[in-house]
Order: C-alpha cells, then structure tokens, then sequence
C-alpha cells in the first residue's frame, strides 16, 4: 500500500490555553478510516497502520505516518504560515507610505487636517508590538497581532483588555511515549519547501512487524499573550497529548494467482 | 453605545467554526457522509456535537461567526460554496483573507432567542465540479434552547 | 545481459481522476523500464515489450502520497475484445486485501511474437460508486526469446 497516513490534530487553541491542557481541547483525524481507524476527530483516535509481510516474514510494505497541526483560534491551514508575517509587512509598508504621504505634503494636506493627528492615527494602527518572554522575537512574525480575518490589531483596541487576535499557530515540538520507546515508530522532522508547513513537518517510518495497540505522545508548543511591566509579550507553553496506534500485519499474496508467483493469466492462441 | 461603554465592554471572539472534508472519500463515494467533520471553538460555552456533522454551536446575539474549510488531504482542495440559514438568525457572507485567495465566510447572530436553527453548508470539492451538501444540518443554538 | 525482471507503473493524480470520473486526460500515465523498445511511455497506451521468461511486475503510485490507489486487477483481453475471466488470485476485495496483492507474473512462451495483447488495468481509489475506474488501451508484446 502506498499511501501514506495523514493525522491533522486541531486544538482549540483559546481554550487549551484557558485550561491549561489539551485534554478535551484536542481532536484528531486521519485518512484511515475506511481501514479500521476508530475515534476520528475526538481527542482519542486509534489510528490503523496496516502492514504486509512477505513469507520469510521480512516487512513488505513501508508505512508513513505525516502530523500537521491546525488550531481552531487560528486563521486556517489553508493560508500559508507566513500570512502573519506578510501581512505585517504589507501593513508596515503601508504605514511607512502613509509617512511618506504626509512629508511630501509638508503637513499642508488639508485633507488630512492637523499633520500630528495624522501622524498619531498612523502611530495606532502600526499595531501593539508584542516581544517574547526571552525578550527577543523567536518568530519574527508575532511582534503584531493579526485578528481572525487577517488583519493587524491597531493599538487602541489593545489597549481595552486582551484583544482579539488569531492564535500564533501552535507548533509539534515532539513525538514521544511507548510507541517511540518500544522502536515501533521512529519519528523525525523532516525539511519541506512547502509553505504551508513553514519548512518542516513530523513523520514517521513504522515497523509493522510486532502487530498491537501503541499509544504515543504529541508535545506541542502554544504561544500565550501575557501582560507583564514591559508590556505585552509572548510566553510558549508546552502540553502533551496522547493517541494510540493499531499495528496489522497481513501476508502478502500474488494478485494473479492468489498465492505465489505463476504465469500471466494470457489467452491461448 | 457611547465612546467610554465600548472601551469598558470586552470585545468578544468570533466563534470559528471549521468544517474537515474528506476530498477523495467524498468524490469516491459521492457524497459528504462520513467525510466530514464539523468543529468548532465554543465548547467552552456550550456548543456540543464537536466532531460530528451534526454540530450546535451555542451563540448569543452579537457574536460573530466564521466559517472555513480544511482538507484531510492537506493538497486537495475544497471550499463553500453556500451557506443557508434563516435570514432573520443572521445573513452569512463569503470574504477572503486580504493577499491571498482564500475564503471564509462570516455572519453576525442577530437575536437571542433563536432556540435551534439548522442550517446547510454546500461544498465544492476537487479541482472539478462536484458540490456536496452537509449531509445531517449542523446547527445554531442560543437563548431558552432545551438542547 | 538480459533484463530478467519489467517493471510496469501506472502514476495516478487519484483526486482528478475521481473528480473527472476518468482515468484518462492526463490522471493516469504508465511507463515501464523494458529495454527492448515500448511505446507509448507516459500515456495509457503504453505497450509494453518483454520476452519470455522475464518476470513482469506492475505497481501503482498516487501523485499525491496522501490519497489511496491501489491495482483491483489486471485482466488480458481475449481475441474477441473481452477481459478474460477472473483468475484464482483475485479477491473482489476492498481497501486492506487490495494493498497486499502483488501483481507479479511470468511472461509464458506462448505469448512469444503474437500481436501486442491488450489488459484491462482496473484501479480501485478509496471505495464507493466513484471509486473503480480503468483502461483497457495498455498492452504487453512479447518478441520471440533468444535461446
């Protein structure tokens, strides 16, 4: 079988962060359903990994598993994950454009009025700069707020408690658990060029030789706006999540003759 | 709503409500059945059926909707084509994320006292022309529901 | 040296192919690593050259490596333009059994500088109305063996 297995895992991602946990936040699908996967989209998914063998025993076929993470605070999936940071630069660019309007005009642009307001209105709506709590950008593209329709949080609403903003996608920091320990699956991030995935993705060989349930662990990193002195910053919060695998393995047959290998079924002469 | 109430009163989330298509198992069986997923970010407050086709999402009046799409195959496309839902409970319109060709659709939950309104969302699917409808209607629930 | 084993692949843009209803215009398109002068690489009129006593293999790949595709049986076709009967080996299965069938066989002598012998090649992609589709333009010429 050549298809490779898709697990989309969505959070909810305000509410895992008002909880503090991804238990009951958490829902998972995969494209094995119709092969015997069991809990699609809740947050216990046994996924079905169905394997061959050869008569020898050796594995015949070989198994992916691929993670993507979506949230659902978050603008979707579908947009790619430097959307933030491109609207950021297109709002700057902007704003800088706006600048450059009112130098040229010399402050005498009479429909703009008043050049200091002008000037404060632009100041607004460059947005709140965010930081991390390390005090420098991890992700360039989180020092703005962006809302759930792609645009750039002005700093005066942010000033009116937390503002409303679509959730810095949350990121697959690990594979771990009994799975991974008991060399079953063997998990690593692999670089894409594919924007969507923003350079890297999680996936995972399995070894379907000793057929049986597994569970393994996702840890994955959401990133929370705090306030504190400084102002407003991003602090990363790490929480774990389970799901299980379900191992198969059948022998392998030949297509034509339903055991070994044979003549091409042609017709005589 | 005077200048000094909208500062004190907290701007509520739009509630996103995100449906899963399974592109091929719907274009291979035809329909919606069993290859969607509808999920949605109120939990907290109310809405059950997360997961299911079947969703309720529990709404107040004001609240802001947002619907999109996502696939389970994470290169095929799908998109809404439509949502129908009683005009008077809130009217659904089709935007699309500033720079970029992506869609999403918003509404604003005009009253409270709606009870349980179903509704139906119509897909296209794949780079043809095949169009699906929920097969079960999710639905809006608020005010003095029994669910 | 000569080749024992030809590889026949069949590559398939499963979703477009389930949204055209259609193996062809440009969904499917078969190759094969034969060193003795096939035709039709890359189209589904391909025409596979071997000799007898090689052993002929055909697997089948998805573009996209997320959607699911699999072989549901290759029949040759008799004088009369019809598939032949089903043989042992096929099990009118779906999805699991269907991943674990090799199509593998021996070209027999018999078939050694007789015309190019057209195969029914049938794909099964998910399971439903939609998902079985095939072509029946590929085909197999044997030249006359070297002793």
């Amino acid at each position: 079988m050549s298809q490779q297995l898709a697990i989309i895992v969505m959070i909810d991602t305000e509410n895992a962060l008002e909880a503090g946990t991804l238990r009951g936040n958490t829902y998972l699908v995969d494209n094995m359903r119709r092969l015997g996967s069991r809990g699609e989209c809740s947050g216990d998914l046994v996924s079905a990994v169905v394997g061959g063998h050869w008569s020898n025993g050796g594995q015949a076929q070989e198994q992916i598993l691929n993670w993507l993470v979506g949230s659902l605070g978050s603008v979707p999936l579908t947009l790619p994950r430097n959307y933030h940071s491109h609207r950021v630069h297109r709002h700057d660019s902007r704003s800088l454009q706006s600048l450059g309007r009112l130098a040229d005009a010399g402050g005498a642009n009479a429909e703009d009025g008043d050049p200091l307001t002008e000037v404060r209105r632009i100041h607004r709506e460059f947005g709140a700069r965010i930081g991390t709590a390390r005090g420098r950008h991890r992700h360039a593209h989180c020092d703005r707020l962006m809302d759930l329709t792609g645009r750039i949080v002005p700093e005066e609403s942010s000033r009116r408690g937390d503002p409303v903003h679509s959730h810095p996608a949350p990121v697959l920091v690990d594979l771990c658990g009994e799975a991974v320990e008991k060399k079953v699956i063997h998990p690593a991030q692999y670089g894409s060029p594919d924007q969507d995935t923003d350079g890297w993705y999680w996936s995972a060989a399995v070894d379907t030789s000793r057929p049986g349930t597994y569970s393994y662990t996702m840890v994955v990193e959401l990133q929370q706006l705090v306030r504190g002195p400084a102002g407003r910053t991003w602090r990363p919060r790490r929480m774990s999540h389970k799901a299980r695998l379900n191992v198969t393995s059948t022998p392998m047959r030949n297509g034509f003759t339903g055991a070994g290998i044979g003549y091409l079924p042609v017709p005589s002469p | 709503m005077d200048v000094s109430e909208q500062d004190r009163a907290p701007v509520r989330r739009p509630i996103s409500i995100t449906s899963i298509v399974d592109c091929v198992g719907s274009l291979a069986t035809g329909t919606l059945h069993e290859n969607l997923y509808l999920l949605d970010s109120n939990r907290a407050g109310g809405s059950t059926g997360q997961g299911t086709p079947a969703l309720r999402t529990r709404v107040s009046r004001g609240d802001r909707l947002l619907w999109t799409v996502i696939t389970l195959e994470c290169e095929a496309f799908a998109a809404i084509e439509d949502i129908r839902i009683d005009t008077g409970v809130c009217r659904p319109e089709r935007h699309t994320y500033p720079d970029s060709d992506v869609a999403y659709w918003t509404a604003t939950v005009a009253r409270d006292d709606i009870g349980l309104v179903p509704y139906e969302i119509t897909f296209r699917i794949g780079p043809g022309e095949a169009s699906m409808t929920t097969p079960v209607p999710p639905a809006l629930i608020g005010g003095t529901s029994p669910d | 040296m000569q080749q024992t084993r030809v590889n026949v692949v069949a590559v398939v843009d499963v979703i477009a192919a389930l949204s055209d209803g259609t193996l062809e215009g440009g969904n499917m398109c078969l190759t094969d690593d034969s060193r003795y002068g096939s035709t039709g690489r890359g189209t589904t009129d391909l025409c596979t050259a071997c000799l007898p006593g090689q052993l002929l293999t055909w697997t089948v790949l998805p573009v996209d490596v997320q959607t699911p595709v699999e072989i549901r049986s290759i029949r040759f076709l008799g004088h009369d333009g019809a598939a032949l009967p089903e043989p042992p080996g096929e099990v009118p299965g779906e999805g699991e059994e269907l991943g674990l069938a090799v199509w593998s066989g021996v070209v027999p002598a018999s078939l050694a500088g007789r015309p190019p012998l057209l195969y029914r090649l049938e794909l099964q992609m998910y399971e439903g109305v939609n998902s079985v589709l095939s072509v029946q333009s590929p085909a197999v010429r044997c030249a006359a063996g070297v002793r």
